[in-house]
């Protein structure tokens, strides 16, 4: 069980986000696009962050530029979108996302296990 | 009579002036040293350097070729170094440098001039293609914007599909779970075309990255069959794997190869019969440090009339388009474009109705002795590959 923040400009895959990650006992908190999350993120500090990269009024990138992870050690993120090892995908490691997951070939289950495994991680690296 | 011969001599020294002038693309001669001797209009329009300026002067010191991202190629990396060392036409696109500054992109070819064995000048030919690259670059960035919109929606069909089969939204009756079934499979088979045209973008502008480290072959394999196993199964197509000998480490690209042996794989299933087999096999020849991966089926087989072209983009064999209608013929040119990525080969054997087997070789080189990949290659097809990429290729 973890809090979770999904940033995901499409209505439709942000509803179903939450469903799914709702299901898997998780608290999720949900944002349209980057400066909706850095609002939520003013007062939140969730363990992963959900976030698409391509949104409009602040993309994924710039979201990670102003929220500086270095200041945020434990919240992970988990990058997911279709521009599938693109610059902008090397750009949000860089910028110290965890993961990098492919919308369009990731199937529900698969999402929670992605997080689940991420948690993990942290948490390992943490122990 | 010396007379009549010296007119001779210089009537036909003005043909070839008018001639070398007339050439519609830029020509410049050198001699043995790579000092330029001639120097046409085209090339004086495309460089900045009238035949004053050039002629006399050592070609690399008057102009020199640049990479797209601006670093000038170093002289053993240059196509007239090349074709002075190698004796061979080298064919290339580059960028030159033009008198006034800005970067002028050019298909070149250098071809040395020999006489006998010895090697006595060069000649460059090269047309300007800035207008040619704008278009393509503008082509790839086009493709891979529309292929990203795609996937957008396809995210979201696929994602509330799964979510009804996995029953977030009640229980569904057994024809309902089918149809699911169907919708997945049809955005699956969509998602792998746009996948395919977003690495045949990467790799048509240079874009892809090469990382290459040790892996574990029989890893490989077992990957790549576990991924197809399930429609595999659905065909009741058998796989059979053949290890190579020990447990054989690669040093190659993880993602690039999965991607290689994904399509043969599914080309395999899609054009094998039900009740088939497909054997997946690797192994060492004595000869050459090499390995050399196989996939092989009991499937439809390439008709004879179809080999040359079977790599071509586009391109699907007919007893295929007869049987088989979804495919739009990108799988083997990817294949074949992703295996020069790696320095590899790839060929087949086949019979109509009497199974496929394609070839992989992939060198087998230390880490230590793996060579950067060279800026300019000499082929035919004078396509330029960089080393200097930029992008991953994709995971189907």
């Amino acid at each position: 069980m973890a809090n979770i923040l999904v940033v995901e400009d499409d209505k439709d895959l942000n509803a179903a986000y939450k469903i799914i990650l709702e299901s898997a006992k998780h608290h999720v908190k949900t944002a349209f696009n980057g400066l909706e999350a850095l609002e939520i993120l003013k007062t939140y500090t969730p363990d992963l962050i959900l976030l698409d990269l391509l949104m409009p009024v602040m993309g994924g990138l710039e979201l990670l530029e102003k929220y500086r992870l270095k200041n945020h050690p434990d919240v992970q993120v988990l990058i997911f979108t279709n521009m599938e090892n693109s610059p902008e995908v090397s750009k949000a490691y860089a910028l110290g996302a965890t993961r990098c997951i492919i919308k369009s070939w990731t199937a529900p289950q698969n999402l929670n296990k992605v997080v689940n495994d991420t948690l993990k991680e942290t948490s390992k690296v943490a122990g | 009579m010396a007379d009549i011969s010296s007119q001779i001599c210089e009537s036909q020294q003005v043909i070839n002036d008018v001639l070398f002038d007339s050439i519609g693309d830029g020509a410049v001669t050198t001699d043995e040293f790579g000092k330029v001797t001639r120097i046409n209009p085209t090339a004086e329009a495309i460089l900045g350097f009238s035949p004053k300026e050039a002629i006399g002067v050592w070609l690399p010191k008057l102009y020199a070729p640049y990479d797209d991202s601006g670093r000038q190629l170093p002289i053993t990396e240059r196509p007239m170094t090349q074709a002075f060392v190698t004796g061979q036409i080298t064919s290339a696109h580059v960028n030159y440098r033009h008198k006034e500054g800005h970067l002028v992109r050019v298909a070149l070819t250098v071809s040395p001039i020999m006489s006998g064995d010895k090697l006595v000048g060069s000649i460059q030919i090269f047309r300007d293609i800035s207008a040619e690259y704008e278009i393509d670059k503008m082509k790839s960035d086009f493709i891979s914007l529309a292929s990203h919109q795609l996937r957008t929606p396809l995210s979201s069909v696929k994602t509330y599909s799964h979510m009804l089969l996995d029953g977030y939204m009640g229980k569904l009756t057994s024809p309902q779970t089918k149809a699911l079934k169907t919708i997945i499979s049809a955005a699956n088979r969509m998602n792998e075309t746009v996948s395919t045209l977003l690495n045949i973008s990467r790799i048509e502008s240079g874009k892809v990255v090469v990382e290459r480290k040790l892996l574990s072959v029989n890893k490989l394999f077992d990957s790549v069959v576990e991924e197809h196993s399930l429609v595999a199964s659905e065909k009741t197509i058998k796989f059979k794997i053949n290890y190579p000998p020990g447990s054989l480490k690669l040093y190659s690209d993880v993602v690039v190869l999965k991607e290689v042996l994904g399509n043969l794989i599914s080309n395999a299933i899609k054009y094998t019969p039900a009740n088939g087999t497909i054997t997946l096999s690797g192994k060492i020849p004595k000869k050459g440090n090499q390995l050399v991966i196989s996939v092989a089926d009991t499937g439809v087989g390439i008709p004879i009339e179809s080999h040359a072209n079977i790599f071509s983009k586009f391109y699907r064999a007919e007893n295929v388009v007869r049987q088989e209608t979804s495919g739009i013929g990108l799988g083997l040119y990817l294949v074949k474009g992703l295996m020069d990525e790696l320095n590899g080969k790839v060929w087949f054997k086949s019979a109509e109705d009497k199974g496929t087997t394609f070839y992989l070789s992939l060198p087998l080189r230390s880490p230590a002795r793996e060579k950067t990949k060279p800026i300019v290659k000499s082929k035919s097809s004078g396509k330029v590959k960089k080393a200097t990429a930029k992008t991953r290729v994709g995971v189907a």
